[in-house]
């Protein structure tokens, strides 16, 4: 079997082990969802569900069907987009997640972006400097940054930067105001919102993209044909972006893939912390009402979300690596 | 380098010995009951060295007490997880069937994001302390399985493990006597590494209100603190919500340093030469 059929293989199992998981743990519960849901009468404060909200969960969890049959209907429903229906928005799962995903999207995408590109040219700055006042400035400034939990780092920057200095909004993605005038002025808006939550990620992950970058580049650096490169008199720049970088490369892109999880988690605590209606700030209102179909929708999102980018990096990587690629053409 | 390696290294050995000192005395030198009521929100003074939070609890005591949850649940799982990765690392490398079958389980967990699966777990369970372990346990011993398997792959033909096998040495004598040592260095820093990612994690999920609600925990601190309504506007999160905040982030950055000092110092390439 060859390599892109492994991998794909391995990526179907654990797609149907989270789908399996996610059908199942709620139906673990103890008694039946539904009765988890609603709670006990008694209960300080039992759910209220009418008479429609109750249909639409007992036809979303089809608790009156054999097993086999709740799976096969829960599979089916999934393939065409229906993930259900939410208990605190009384609406479809789909369509709730679809509305905040892309805030989601915008503050993990570009802070994203930033923290691995600019981590990067730190890390490979500093390992070139190896020793220097430069290098050692970097990391000291990088380890007292990094070990900042992002949900403490980001109250941190919400006392100074909102409530001290007024200069940035305490929460949300938007004020109502610049949503219903449109243009340039709600692109300032938005850019105005999302700015420190952007910054408490950047300085969260910033630390470990640099760390790694300057690692790798140390030891390829080490290296003879490094050497063999700076022997032949070329120009330094080159033999750091020719000869080191693209081989200091390769770890990079596998370390920054295993990490996606950790990053998206950390995105959820920001969020919560600034009030950003994105997937976290989803994923813990559902919690916290009990919405559990929401949960289980945002859940399978996320994840898929997360395969896909790590399926993608697998793809990058091999791209990257020369060996693979050679393999590939000529086999 | 060399000097500032190891100094980074000791300063991160002395956080660390100072925390666990905090937490294995906490029921001794805490001044009262983390649970007990005083007045609530008396500012700092000395019989209420960081003062006492909304319900009148000494801040001090919650402190230590929370730094007694933190640690043991980083420290039991990155340990459990550390012991599981290592064996099964190891009898992945020697045996090459079951080593087949363990690679792919390992495939398998490492493709899973662990961090949303372990809040989508918690949200559902609301886990205590041992439901805590486990899932970080579960979740974490991949990595280092892959690692010491192939530390185990370059050893195992090498010169004395063939000897031992030439003088009749069984397998577990070759297995524990041979090729366990090589790869301590390999465990140590993926202890600190794990115990890095489920303290940042175990206190995000006490934060969410996600971890055990009944236990004293930095996260769950930060957590009081947060939602309380004025906390930002007036000094008080300067002494309720940021010393959790600076005890998780102090021990994260202990952890930190020492995996520092130690990779440069298992990774002799990372010293090599540079122009």
């Amino acid at each position: 079997m060859n390599d892109g059929g492994a991998k794909i293989i391995q990526y179907a199992i654990t797609i149907l082990v989270l789908l399996t998981l996610n059908f199942f743990l709620p139906r673990m519960m103890p008694g039946d969802p539904l009765a988890y849901l609603i709670g006990d009468p008694g209960a300080d404060a039992p759910m209220l569900l009418t008479e429609e909200m109750r249909a639409n969960l007992l036809d979303y969890y089809g608790l009156d069907r054999p097993l086999p049959a709740q799976y096969w209907d829960y599979l089916s429903g999934l393939a065409q987009g229906d993930l259900g229906w939410s208990i605190y928005y009384n609406a479809p799962v789909a369509s709730v997640i679809l509305g905040r995903l892309k805030w989601t999207l915008l503050l993990g995408g570009t802070s994203a972006v930033i923290y691995i590109a600019l981590g990067i040219a730190l890390g490979a700055f500093s390992a070139w400097r190896r020793g220097s006042r430069g290098d050692i400035g970097i990391l000291l400034t990088v380890f007292s940054l990094g070990s900042w939990p992002p949900f403490f780092l980001g109250m941190v920057l919400i006392v100074f930067f909102s409530y001290r200095w007024r200069l940035f909004p305490i929460g949300g993605a938007q004020s109502a105001e610049a949503a219903r005038l449109g243009g340039l002025f709600q692109v300032w808006d938005v850019l105005h919102h999302g700015f420190l939550p952007a910054l408490a990620l950047v300085l969260s992950y910033l630390p470990g993209i640099y760390l790694i970058t300057r690692n790798s580049m140390l030891s390829v650096l080490g290296e003879d044909y490094v050497r063999t490169a700076r022997s032949k008199g070329i120009l330094e720049s080159l033999v750091l972006l020719r000869h080191a970088l693209p081989n200091a490369l390769l770890p990079i892109v596998t370390t920054i893939a295993m990490r996606f999880g950790f990053m998206i988690m950390g995105t959820m605590f920001v969020e919560v912390v600034f009030a950003y209606p994105g997937m976290g700030t989803l994923i813990y209102e559902a919690g916290a009402a009990r919405d559990y179909p929401l949960l289980q929708g945002a859940f399978l999102v996320t994840m898929v979300f997360v395969l896909m980018l790590n399926l993608a990096a697998d793809l990058l990587y091999g791209w990257l690596d020369p060996r693979v690629r050679r393999t590939r053409a000529t086999g | 380098m060399h000097r500032v390696n190891r100094w980074l290294g000791a300063a991160g050995w002395a956080l660390l010995a100072l925390f666990a000192l905090g937490a294995a005395l906490a029921p001794w030198i805490a001044p009262y009951d983390p649970r007990a009521m005083d007045t609530p929100m008396l500012g700092p003074s000395l019989s209420h060295l960081l003062g006492t939070n909304d319900i009148g609890q000494d801040v001090l005591s919650e402190l230590l007490y929370g730094a007694r949850f933190s640690l043991l649940v980083g420290c039991l799982a990155a340990g459990l997880s550390t012991v599981i990765g290592v064996g099964l690392g190891v009898l992945a490398g020697y045996y090459d069937r079951l080593g087949f079958a363990i690679m792919r389980l390992v495939d398998i967990f490492l493709a899973v994001p662990r961090f949303p699966l372990i809040v989508f777990l918690a949200a559902f369970l609301r886990p205590g302390f041992w439901t805590l372990v486990l899932f970080f346990t579960v979740f974490g011993w991949t990595k280092t399985t892959r690692l010491v398997r192939s530390q185990i792959l370059s050893q195992r033909y090498n010169g004395y493990v063939e000897a031992a096998v030439a003088v009749g040495a069984d397998d577990v004598r070759i297995l524990v006597r041979h090729l366990l040592p090589g790869t301590l260095s390999v465990a140590l820093v993926r202890f600190i590494v794990e115990f890095q990612h489920v303290i940042l994690a175990e206190s995000g999920l006490s934060f969410l209100g996600l971890g055990d609600p009944t236990v004293k925990s930095w996260g769950l601190m930060l957590r009081y603190a947060f939602e309380y309504p004025t906390v930002f506007i007036s000094d008080v999160w300067v002494r309720w919500a940021a010393p959790p905040g600076l005890c998780i982030t102090l021990v994260v950055l202990g952890l930190t340093l020492v995996s520092f000092s130690l990779e440069s110092w298992t990774n002799p390439r990372l010293n090599g030469t540079t122009g």
